[in-house]
């Protein structure tokens, strides 16, 4: 009985826990495929998956890291199963509107825009790093590259983004 | 000393980088400390722009929930979602039995509310000299009809979150102690002191009459709950309302 209450107790703590981390699970999913529906595939695998793998998390502290290596490996996994149609970006911003419009600033909808534009290989560092609170030390032990990769592309992001969003640039340096 | 183009080159890789050598060169140069302070305005609505809206019914399938049906969502979705689905289910029905059995359900108080939102944006917890900009900082505060004094300390955070069905301001106040976080929360009342200590974060939600409660915590071991106290006075007496 003892063994059982434990038992149920962690089962509780677990899923408290994927409740709070579920929204930026999510928003990471999104940013990472561009497709609402395909985030929340992933994201709903991604849960299913850690449900069946909770004791292989020893620190409830690194819950967050660890639900991103599933989520990217759900992500390269649904490549596998299907082939996707490349979409047009414009086309992109369209159809993911009611996803992008629906916060109250509707000025933040052109970064947005600018956002699923970038490419990948920036997009995601970037992701990590303003949403999700990677440090650089972080974001390269996920994404399997060096801490001056990671700076690289975070610098080449921002400046990407800057440019798109047609912020003045001027004083922005040269790589 | 370290030269202008180095700077804005780890800045755009890093805005909130600690370092001390950016924070030397920052004080020393005008021109970079402008272009900080515009940079950091990007930054926040960077921030916001990725923090795309979530259904709010989504629970976790091991939780017993399923989204909400979405007429959007393509096709290509629903049919791959229903295989798993089936699994999910049977996962849940051996969970919902279980459930009728727990004993330690998380309860659904303010604080334990407060500390599960402070876990969604770890990110705000860095300790830093660079202020939020004047302007960022005032877009956050006037739905709640304040505005902050200098009293207050270093803003070096500051985003409106959804709690509660609210948005509320959510900032971080840089104190001798280290980083604060401070939540206004208009919407709820509290008749005496809340005190907590819960999942690594400890604080306090006073009551701040007409206008609700102030959230304040801190994380880790130090600093102790009656340094909170008197932060929370702090913060609370730097605010001026608006309304």
């Amino acid at each position: 009985m003892k063994d059982q209450v434990g038992g149920n107790q962690k089962r509780a703590r677990f899923q408290a826990l994927c409740q709070s981390l579920r929204p930026d699970l999510l928003r990471f999913a999104f940013w990472l495929s561009r497709d609402r529906a395909l985030a929340e595939d992933v994201v709903q695998e991604t849960m299913l998956r850690a449900w069946k793998a909770q004791d292989s998390l020893l620190d409830e502290a690194a819950a967050k890291p660890w639900f991103l290596t599933i989520i990217r490996r759900e992500y390269a996994r649904s490549f596998e199963r299907k082939r996707f149609v490349t979409v047009d970006v414009d086309e992109l911003v369209a159809r993911e509107e009611p996803m992008l419009a629906a916060a109250e600033e509707q000025d933040l909808a052109e970064l947005r825009a600018a956002l699923l534009k970038l490419p990948d290989e920036y997009r995601e560092p970037l992701v990590l790093q303003v949403l999700m609170g990677f440090s650089t030390a972080e974001i390269a032990r996920e994404l399997n590259l060096s801490g001056a990769a990671v700076l690289t592309r975070l610098f080449r992001a921002r400046k990407q983004l800057r440019v798109l969003c047609g912020e003045d640039t001027s004083l922005d340096p040269l790589e | 000393m370290m030269d202008c183009a180095h700077y804005r080159r780890s800045l755009l890789a890093d805005p909130r980088d600690p370092e001390p050598a950016l924070a030397e060169h920052r004080e020393g140069c005008g021109e970079c400390r402008l272009y900080t302070e515009r940079l950091l305005h990007f930054e926040s609505r960077l921030h916001r722009a990725l923090r795309v809206a979530v259904p709010d019914s989504a629970v976790p399938p091991a939780a017993g929930g399923r989204p909400a049906p979405d007429r959007t969502m393509p096709l290509r979705g629903r049919a791959s979602r229903r295989g798993w689905l089936a699994m999910a289910a049977s996962v849940l029905l051996a969970t919902a039995v279980a459930a009728g059995l727990w004993l330690s359900v998380p309860r659904s108080s303010l604080a334990s509310d407060v500390v599960t939102h402070m876990r969604e944006e770890p990110d705000a917890w860095r300790r830093t000299d660079v202020p939020v900009p004047g302007r960022a900082l005032q877009d956050v505060l006037r739905d709640s009809h304040l505005r902050l004094t200098a009293q207050a300390g270093v803003v070096s955070y500051a985003n409106s979150c959804a709690f509660r069905g609210h948005r509320v301001p959510h900032l971080v106040v840089q104190t001798e102690s280290g980083p604060v976080t401070v939540m206004v929360l208009v919407h709820e009342r509290v008749s005496e002191p809340v005190e907590f200590d819960e999942q690594g974060y400890r604080g306090v939600i006073v009551s701040v009459p007409g206008h609700g409660s102030l959230a304040v915590l801190t994380r880790g071991p130090t600093p102790g709950l009656e340094t909170t106290l008197h932060i929370a006075r702090r913060v609370q007496g730097s605010i001026v309302w608006t309304d």
